[in-house]
């Protein structure tokens, strides 16, 4: 199916297709429930966000390599005032480990804020925007 | 090398405008050249304009033409627009002083302007969606970074003891130096029990810990030391210049309590410079939050890491301690309009090493310029001194 075609410049996310990006294999993957980044076959650096060149050795010979889905809550904060269109209000911001090497900063949804606490267990969360574009947050682990 | 100098500065009122970015870019040429009696339009042969979000809040590309044909420039060496977010009028700044340095310029108009005031606040903060990395940080509703700063706060907080009642003196302190510079958006003096009960942004970042949305322009005139001589006797020079920039996306951050830009940045300013921190007698630092203070007095050297809460507390930041940190106001009361902060504090510095600042520190000689930009991502720094 077509994207719709609409002016993209006051679109809030990214055009994600394989017409649009290349690294949407990416986003296909977060709609199996995947978070996915790239590594370089030749150096073996391992990047973040996904590229389509690797940034330590600039070759583009690069595979998909699956990330923990699952992390820790490290710190979060609440935001209460400039909430932008779109998001609901408070919006909680958390940073999420997943690895030793990774910390993410995500959206935190499916919760209160009177339920979070730091070092708490965090899942990957998928969110569909449109028909066809998802994004991703992480949420309490059930 | 030519060595360069900074012989005009001035800004617009800053706040909410009812006024275009034209308008404030002809206001704040006019307060600049207004600074340097004799000097005219044409004596300018550069001009550098910066901004962050004309493009996104006004739909104007191309605009170092218009800046210049607004201000009678017609350069005959120089022109380009110049961005990095809130370090875009400093980085302007530093290429201006590389142009002049290398000969390729004479003298040069660094003239930086934004308008964040929409007729509708929505779209305000839905544009500054476009400051972090869009495709992978702003999905997730992240704008310009008060979340950040709040993450930063309390991991600060957390080790190193930094207290909410330290991070609110900053905000004291800078809206009392603010109260007696009338182009700041705020001159209303505040006390700590205000700052720590005023309403929430971020937690625990409350509303005077944070700067607010801005309307403004500010401009700054630098010229190679020979064509300074024609304006005035006792230049105020750049000692020198230094940049780092560690990071885009959030996740490639290095550090939130100790900031590598600056740890990078600010011995080589010092270094190029023949100088150490204990040496600058006025700074201008980049007071988005108040933590921000707290954490570049430590960074940039002025005091010890972790011990940025006690040297705001014990007043070693203040008229009368060991370095005046923002005797302007700052981002916090001044109000931070992106492209035009970094001329902002070059404009205050050029005023205070000239003798006729707002709020003079007396006998200032060396002064440093600080300005971070993006997610806690680069710093620009500039020092200036005067008899050197």
């Amino acid at each position: 199916m077509r994207e719709e075609i609409y002016w993209s410049c006051i679109d809030l996310f990214p055009q994600e297709t394989e017409e649009h990006n290349r690294i949407f294999p990416f986003y296909n993957h977060l709609k199996e429930g995947r978070l996915t980044t790239t590594r370089c076959t030749a150096c073996n650096a391992q990047a973040w966000p996904p590229r389509v060149v690797c940034p330590e050795c600039m070759s583009d010979k690069l595979e998909w390599v699956d990330l923990p889905t699952q992390g820790l809550l490290d710190t979060f904060t609440i935001e209460e005032v400039g909430v932008p269109l779109g998001f609901e209000r408070p919006l909680i911001h958390g940073l999420v480990k997943i690895n030793d090497n990774l910390t993410l900063f995500s959206r935190i949804v499916d919760t209160k804020p009177e339920e979070l606490r730091e070092g708490m267990a965090v899942m990957l969360k998928v969110i569909p925007i449109d028909r066809e574009r998802v994004i991703y947050a992480f949420k309490p682990q059930e | 090398m030519r060595r360069v100098a900074v012989i005009a500065g001035g800004m617009c009122k800053w706040g909410v405008r009812n006024a275009t970015v034209r308008d404030m870019i002809g206001e704040a040429g006019k307060e600049c050249f207004g600074s340097c009696p004799g000097l005219r339009p044409k004596d300018i042969d550069g001009l550098l304009f910066s901004t962050a979000f004309f493009e996104k809040n006004q739909f104007q590309t191309h605009s170092a033409p218009l800046a210049a044909e607004i201000l009678g420039i017609k350069p005959t060496n120089l022109i380009g627009k110049v961005e990095l977010l809130c370090g875009s009028g400093t980085t302007a700044i530093h290429l201006a002083y590389t142009h002049i340095a290398s000969g390729y310029s004479d003298m040069v108009m660094v003239v930086g302007a934004d308008k964040l005031y929409l007729p509708d606040k929505q779209e305000t903060f839905f544009n500054l969606q476009a400051a972090c990395d869009r495709d992978f940080d702003c999905i997730h509703g992240l704008g310009v970074p008060p979340p950040l700063f709040a993450m930063i706060a309390k991991k600060h907080m957390k080790r190193y003891g930094t207290t909410e009642e330290q991070m609110a003196l900053v905000a004291v302190k800078s809206h009392r130096n603010a109260s007696r510079n009338k182009f700041a958006q705020f001159q209303n003096v505040v006390t700590v029990d205000e700052v720590l009960g005023a309403r929430p942004i971020v937690r625990p970042l409350k509303l005077y810990d944070c700067c607010p949305v801005t309307d403004g322009a500010a401009a700054v005139v630098l010229a190679a030391e020979e064509r300074a001589k024609d304006f005035t006797k006792d230049p105020v020079y750049i000692l020198s210049i230094a940049q780092a920039s560690t990071h885009k996306n959030s996740a490639n951050m290095p550090g939130w309590t100790e900031w590598d830009h600056i740890m990078i940045s600010a011995p080589k300013a010092f270094e190029r410079a023949g100088l150490k921190p204990e040496d600058v007698d006025v700074a201008e630092v980049h007071d988005c939050f108040t933590i921000s203070e707290i954490i570049e007095c430590e960074d940039l050297g002025f005091c010890r890491k972790g011990e940025g809460g006690e040297f705001v507390e014990k007043g070693l930041s203040d008229f009368g301690g060991q370095v005046v940190v923002n005797p302007s106001g700052g981002l916090l009361s001044c109000g931070h309009p992106f492209g035009a902060t970094g001329e902002r504090q070059a404009s205050e510095l050029f005023h205070q090493l000239r003798g006729d600042a707002f709020n003079q520190v007396e006998g200032a000689r060396i002064a440093l310029q600080h300005t971070m930009s993006g997610f806690c991502s680069d710093s620009s720094i500039t020092i200036y001194g005067r008899d050197v």
